[in-house]
């Protein structure tokens, strides 16, 4: 006999409808399974077999095939289980014909028949509610995750027997079966916005470094790159840390993008329904391209995908692999990554601000000479890890003083985050009104070819910018950054026009390699 | 074929040979009667002098050699070769001990008559390095006086460069061949050298650029110059063998003080304390070594209208013009040792916000009398 069942499959963070064709027929006992499957589809054979025996529903020794349409697609991960043994069962008459109608299942069976755990909840639901399906059954760990789609009525469920019992109960006694889960999106954010102050690293606890705050201030209204450099323990993963909580905070929208990639990479929390919070990544300065970026041979999404809407925080920059950082090129540029692997191509967002530290040379005392005994090759060597193109695609640089002790002691408390990011927000909202109706959302975003719209400059400015650009030797990419930064400084300041005092801060947090190479000036 | 240019092309075969030592080439050269008497003799008149692995050497490597072929690639090149025994041979180095049997040369040697200082100094010197270097060679280079120095990265390569852009004359002496430019950054100063000065070594041409060769060159640079000028150095560098070489061969040494905080001193201040003389300017400089050289002073043109500026002078002279008095100010607290914003803001007395003292700096920045040396870092031009 023959039934459909609905389950869901990703790719990339998006999703696509899956119907699971189970058919039981007479012939040679047998189980087949096909429809593009990778390993750990297959395995759900055995998995399913063995999970419908031991709650006591055995297998009729007949010829079971299941199809996993569309074919042509490869299918990945483990929560196709729960909807083949849906189908199995409803094939085998166990449950009325129909009963799995507009249903989607999804997740992983134990071999108690007990379920588990899927990946990538979020954007399954989302396209099953956009194509019409209304409810869903899903693993309890994923419920809540599952209820943030609106319209969608979602069963939180523990066991294939009460999945069972469900199927076999009439519509109007389904709740007493399983339990129904619903979230407030609304209170959920509310309660991040409370948590936010307590919970998060706060600005208020950096003593000195006025430069680096303001520096990151800027960047976060304008969202532009940041390089910081600095001695070791300047408190330079310090202040990396405490941005994302400057940025404004993720609205629904963001948040259920963010939600997809962390769900997708199969990183949510036990009962977790939204990432609330920006995300702040920091991988180690060992990881692989494959890692940063995404890939493997199925693609996964990288650090700079979990990063999305974000910091994506690279400490010791210049250690990093090379190949690593110069495959972020594309994605900085395009805010998405496109991966082709075997498995199928896939684009995963990647807009996020990337925030780097290194040290300015390999012993962390340049320029201080006293101190500093590196030579010039030793320095450019240092600095020739990182590649121009990625300093290229970052607007600002500050650098960081050690702290002395004295500071430390008496340093009075900066500003909180929270004071800042008002400010933060100002500048967006200018910035917001600014781009209305076009691609850019932030003045970090300005392509050159646009620069001289939106970062016009007055005639005494003009002349400012002249004798900036000859005196700095500037390149013209180093003139567009500064324009670019100079606007954010003057949104800021809730200035109109962009003023010689704003061009002179941009000018000053310019970042260049010519710092490190005034030996052969 | 001229007796002379024969002779020189049996010396260059003779030089080249790099497994022989000063001393040696000069007993060789005595004992056979000239390089044109070295190569006839036979091996046993070199025994007298060479060990039997030397001789062994000697006598593949002329295998090896064509004599004319050799000497003319030289030529082309433009490398002169010049003996202990010539005319040409520079004066200053016959004088010290263990003088080289031979200089190459490559461009022309200074006038025997004009004074000559050698500057030297720290490789990775600072911002008051380089102003110094540059000042004392642009300085030197004007009133006529020849500046010798190794070509190095740093100090060396920043006064030589400012003293022919000065118009006066320089003179590189290299650890390498001639035709080797080592450090290949000073690419630009080599050719000037080359052009408008001389570059001199004691290594035959070809011979890279090696850790060992130069102590030996080191010897040089001050039995070239009447007095050295250490500019920079640390307490362990380089530069203090020149000195000990300096003092050995009876030359003048002047240092250029430095603050005690500064690493980059030390090396100056305790020469300083071990009774060198100090360096305040130029033009002092200048007169001391002309007092010195007593008869070689009145073959020199007198240079009148000598712009007398020392370091102090300029200083003072170039803040107040067209600067605000918020820059003066600012002009002020800067000096050659780099300075972060803070340091800057609190020198000011905390009067202004650090955006303010952005602004500021970055306006004497333009002006390019300021310069910002890493993102926070702030120091005066040099």
């Amino acid at each position: 006999m023959y039934s459909t069942v609905f389950s869901g499959a990703l790719q990339g963070v998006s999703a696509y409808l899956v119907s699971v064709e189970v058919d039981i027929a007479n012939g040679l006992p047998a189980f087949l399974m096909v429809g593009s499957l990778g390993m750990e589809v297959k395995e759900s054979r055995e998995r399913v077999t063995v999970a419908l025996k031991n709650v006591g529903l055995n297998m009729p020794p007949r010829r079971v095939t299941v199809n996993l349409s569309p074919a042509d697609r490869r299918k990945e991960g483990t929560a196709f289980d729960l909807p083949i043994a849906v189908g199995i069962l409803e094939s085998m008459g166990m449950i009325p014909r129909g009963a799995a109608d507009g249903i989607l299942f999804l997740g992983e069976l134990g071999l108690n028949g007990e379920l588990k755990k899927a990946r990538g909840v979020l954007p399954i639901v989302q396209a099953a509610a956009a194509g019409g399906i209304g409810q869903c059954i899903v693993p309890g760990v994923n419920a809540r995750e599952a209820a943030v789609v609106p319209g969608m009525r979602v069963w939180e469920a523990g066991n294939i027997l009460d999945i069972l019992h469900f199927l076999l109960a009439d519509p109007g006694e389904r709740e007493s079966m399983l339990s129904s889960v619903s979230v407030d999106t609304g209170a959920l954010f509310m309660r991040a916005g409370d948590r936010e102050n307590g919970g998060r690293p706060d600005f208020g606890e950096v003593t000195g470094q006025e430069s680096a705050r303001r520096a990151a201030e800027i960047a976060a209204a304008g969202f532009h790159n940041l390089l910081m450099v600095g001695p070791p323990g300047a408190g330079k993963s310090m202040i990396a840390k405490r941005i994302p909580g400057i940025l404004p905070p993720l609205t629904l929208e963001e948040s259920l993008e963010v939600t997809s990639v962390v769900s997708v990479a199969g990183l949510m929390g036990e009962g977790e329904a939204l990432v609330t919070e920006r995300p702040f990544r920091s991988p180690h300065h060992t990881i692989s391209q494959a890692a940063l970026i995404g890939g493997s041979i199925v693609p996964r999404p990288g650090m700079i995908s979990l990063a999305h809407r974000g910091v994506l925080f690279l400490d010791e920059l210049p250690e990093f692999q090379r190949i690593a950082l110069d495959a972020l090129r594309q994605p900085l540029e395009d805010r998405s990554v496109h991966i082709s692997r075997v498995g199928g191509n896939v684009t995963y967002p990647s807009d996020f601000m990337l925030v780097c530290a290194m040290n300015p040379c390999p012993c962390g005392f340049y320029p201080d000479k006293n101190r500093c005994r590196c030579s010039r090759t030793q320095i450019g060597k240092y600095m020739g890890k990182v590649s121009g193109p990625i300093l290229d695609r970052i607007d600002l640089c500050v650098e960081l003083q050690s702290v002395e002790y004295a500071s430390l002691r008496n340093g009075t408390k900066g500003e909180s985050s929270a004071d800042i990011r008002r400010r933060v927000e100002q500048a967006r909202q200018i910035q917001k009104d600014r781009f209305q109706g076009t691609r850019y959302r932030f003045n970090g975003d300005i392509e050159a070819s646009a620069i001289e719209c939106y970062c016009m400059l007055r005639e005494a400015e003009q002349r400012c910018m002249e004798r900036l650009y000859t005196s700095l030797q500037l390149s013209a990419r180093a003139y567009h950054r500064i324009l670019r930064v100079a606007r954010t400084i003057a949104d800021l300041d809730e200035a109109e026009y962009i003023g010689t005092e704003h061009l002179m801060e941009a000018a000053c947090y310019r970042p260049s390699l010519e710092y490190w190479s005034q030996g052969e000036r | 074929m001229e007796n002379k240019e024969r002779e020189k092309m049996y010396a260059c075969w003779l030089c080249s040979f790099p497994d022989i030592g000063s001393r040696q080439l000069h007993r060789l050269s005595e004992v056979c009667g000239g390089p044109e008497g070295v190569y006839l003799a036979d091996r046993k008149k070199w025994r007298e002098v060479l060990s039997e692995a030397q001789a062994e050497r000697l006598k593949e490597y002329t295998g090896k050699w064509s004599l004319e072929e050799k000497y003319y690639e030289m030529l082309e090149e433009g490398i002169a070769l010049v003996t202990f025994g010539e005319e040409g041979y520079p004066k200053r180095l016959r004088d010290i001990p263990d003088a080289p049997y031979c200089v190459f040369v490559r461009g022309r040697l200074p006038s025997e008559e004009l004074p000559a200082v050698a500057v030297i100094g720290a490789r990775e010197c600072s911002e008051y390095g380089r102003y110094v270097a540059g000042e004392l060679g642009a300085a030197l280079g004007k009133l006529g006086a020849v500046v010798v120095s190794g070509m190095a990265k740093g100090i060396d390569g920043i006064s030589q460069t400012a003293a022919l852009e000065a118009g006066g004359f320089s003179l590189g002496v290299l650890g390498s061949g001639v035709d080797i430019c080592y450090p290949a950054q000073n690419r630009r100063l080599y050719d000037q050298l080359a052009e408008k000065g001389a570059l001199v070594s004691t290594y035959p041409s070809g011979t890279p650029a090696r850790p060992h060769n130069f102590p030996p060159r080191n010897r040089i640079v001050s039995g070239m110059a009447d007095a050295v000028v250490v500019v920079e150095a640390r307490i362990k560098s380089g530069t203090l063998i020149t000195v000990d070489m300096a003092l050995e061969q009876g030359r003048e040494v002047y240092v250029v003080p430095g603050r005690v905080t500064d690493r980059l001193s030390d090396g100056c201040n305790r020469l300083i304390r071990q009774g060198a003389g100090v360096f305040l300017n130029p033009e002092s400089l200048f007169e001391e070594i002309l007092q010195m050289g007593e008869n070689k002073k009145k073959n020199i043109i007198k240079h009148k209208n000598v712009h007398k500026t020392s370091p102090e002078q300029k200083k003072e002279k170039a803040v107040p013009e067209h600067l605000s008095e918020e820059l003066a100010q600012v002009y002020g607290v800067l000096d050659f040792s780099p300075k972060t914003l803070d340091e800057i803001g609190q020198a000011l007395g905390g009067r202004y916000k650090e955006k303010q003292i952005i602004s500021f700096v970055m306006q004497l920045c333009m002006e390019e009398l300021a310069l910002q040396i890493s993102p926070g870092h702030f120091c005066l031009r040099g």
